[in-house]
């Protein structure tokens, strides 16, 4: 039986016998996954490829449903009502919920507006609301003082670990009150994890982040609380801390030693 | 003899082969190019541009109405066939993607790229000429529409396609509605892959005779009214190459000259535009 721990602080999200099926397979990817997310803290999600860890991480800004046929079943409470909600307006939901990928996506356009991208979708077209709105977030994501003379330039002709920042601007320009982090750091240098790392920690003041990771050692370092996924089931939620000195459940175990992978 | 040896010689003789070929291949278009060149810059003066079609023997004689015919037919049939292919194109990227439908549509597409030009020509003759009882330049423009949409639209649904999936995901992660996330992401990355079709679509059918034949057929005088017959570079060079009359045999390279250099134009400008996108 799992072990999941009791978040006494405020949630930001609560995942309840939470099941996931893609389209044509017989057996669901996520079993019964009951999940508190603690809010303004940082949750990682660890576990080996294929445990069902980022498509728990999609299911919260339901990106699932651009690719129909996939099914989901139990609840994921957010603000109140349950996200899994056919009749859940997507676009409003993933204004709150942002994501970060895993290789950066900077669109093709400049920096300005790229990071604007999101504010003139919510139907900002002051140009001295849309310039400040746009500093700040690129400020918030440590990247202001590298772009600021050139906010006119191609997005494309940033670093890698710049247009993840980049992007990092562009989804907390929006305000939403939870972020999720699809391996943000796997396609960069370790100078430019680093960076992302540190912005991570910071941004939890005013975010909930969950992230998924294949680098036990970040979710370590970066995060409040730790998951363990196996094989489409939660194994173990607990503070991170405790889960990697005192790992409650024997699978967790082996896996933070390395017994399996 | 060595083995080693044997197989220099070998492989002198395949380069030879192979080069030899190479240079008889592109003779053939050197050749055509400087025939043309040749006689098509010895044609051209600036009557050419000034005189509409004239009896022959007549010495203001030009070919104002085939080259502003030309331009009307290309740019009827640009407008008619750009939209229309490149929205099926996106229909087939962005929603179709692998349904039966759209891979209908991609094979249909196909078998009509390879289709005869003049089987669309006698198509439109029999939808469009006939039941209006004249010929028309619509009708011309509409056949090379028709022969314009399937590769435009190919090369849209190629180029979408090549938009990394993670960029669309990540409009979508930001609140964007389908349609935003497909005019101001998706369309932007394939900007320059999308133009370059165009143009060589554009080219493809700027040098179509047959389906005009029996189209927009021909007219030796200038004219603007799209309900009527309306001349063209490439039916005109038929007609003026055809005749018995050195001086009509002259118009007709002068507009053979004038016509390649403008395709060759929109060739190198298409291909240029797929440069530059590819190098940034």
């Amino acid at each position: 039986m799992a072990s999941i721990i009791d978040i006494k602080t405020e949630c930001a999200l609560h995942v309840r016998d939470f099941e996931f099926t893609y389209k044509g397979a017989t057996a669901p990817s996520l079993k019964k996954v009951t999940m508190p997310i603690a809010k303004h803290s940082i949750t990682a999600l660890i576990g080996p490829s294929g445990c069902g860890k980022t498509t728990l991480l999609r299911s919260f800004n339901r990106m699932h449903d651009l690719y129909p046929g996939n099914t989901y079943a139990g609840e994921i409470s957010f603000e109140g009502r349950n996200i899994l909600d056919p009749k859940e307006d997507l676009i409003h939901l993933r204004t709150k919920i942002g994501m970060i990928f895993q290789k950066p996506t900077a669109f093709p356009m400049s920096i300005f507006d790229n990071v604007a991208y999101g504010l003139r979708l919510q139907g900002i077209k002051n140009k001295t609301e849309l310039e400040g709105r746009v500093e700040k977030a690129l400020e918030d994501a440590a990247i202001w003082k590298e772009v600021k003379d050139r906010l006119k330039h191609d997005a494309n002709g940033l670093s890698g670990g710049q247009q993840q920042r980049l992007c990092i601007a562009r989804a907390i320009a929006v305000e939403p009150e939870v972020l999720l982090f699809d391996e943000p750091t796997s396609a960069l240098d370790p100078i430019s994890t680093q960076g992302i790392e540190r912005l991570v920690i910071e941004l939890k003041e005013k975010v909930s982040i969950i992230i998924v990771t294949h680098n036990m050692q970040q979710a370590a370092r970066v995060s409040d609380y730790t998951g363990f996924m196996y094989l489409g089931e939660l194994i173990e939620l607990g503070e991170t801390e405790n889960l990697f000195v005192t790992p409650k459940e024997k699978l967790t175990q082996e896996y933070i030693t390395g017994k399996f992978g | 003899m060595t083995a080693v040896q044997k197989r220099i010689i070998m492989n002198r003789i395949a380069l030879g082969f192979s080069t030899l070929s190479a240079i008889i291949a592109l003779a053939f278009l050197f050749w055509i190019l400087a025939v043309l060149v040749m006689k098509g810059v010895n044609a051209l003066n600036w009557n050419i541009f000034i005189f509409e079609g004239a009896p022959p023997g007549y010495a203001e004689s030009g070919l104002k109405h085939a080259l502003v015919g030309q331009l009307i037919l290309v740019g009827l049939a640009t407008g008619i066939g750009v939209p229309l292919g490149i929205l099926a194109g996106t229909y087939l990227s962005e929603y179709g993607k692998n349904s039966k439908l759209a891979h209908t549509i991609r094979d249909i597409s196909d078998i009509m790229m390879s289709s005869p030009s003049i089987v669309i020509g006698a198509f439109v003759y029999a939808i469009i000429v006939m039941p209006m009882g004249h010929f028309s330049a619509w009708a011309g423009a509409i056949a090379l529409a028709i022969i314009m949409i399937p590769i435009i639209l190919r090369t849209t649904d190629d180029m979408l396609q090549l938009v990394p999936q993670t960029l669309r995901e990540a409009a979508f992660a930001l609140g964007a509605p389908k349609y935003k996330v497909i005019l101001s992401v998706v369309y932007r990355g394939a900007k320059a892959g999308i133009l370059t079709g165009v143009l060589l679509g554009i080219a493809r059918v700027a040098g179509e005779t047959a389906p005009l034949l029996f189209t927009s057929f021909n007219d030796n005088f200038f004219t603007t009214d799209l309900n009527e017959a309306m001349p063209s570079l490439t039916v005109t060079m038929f007609n003026y190459a055809i005749s018995p009359y050195e001086d009509w045999q002259q118009l007709g390279w002068a507009a053979a000259f004038i016509l390649s250099l403008f395709i060759l134009g929109l060739n190198i400008v298409g291909r240029l535009i797929l440069f530059a996108g590819k190098r940034k």
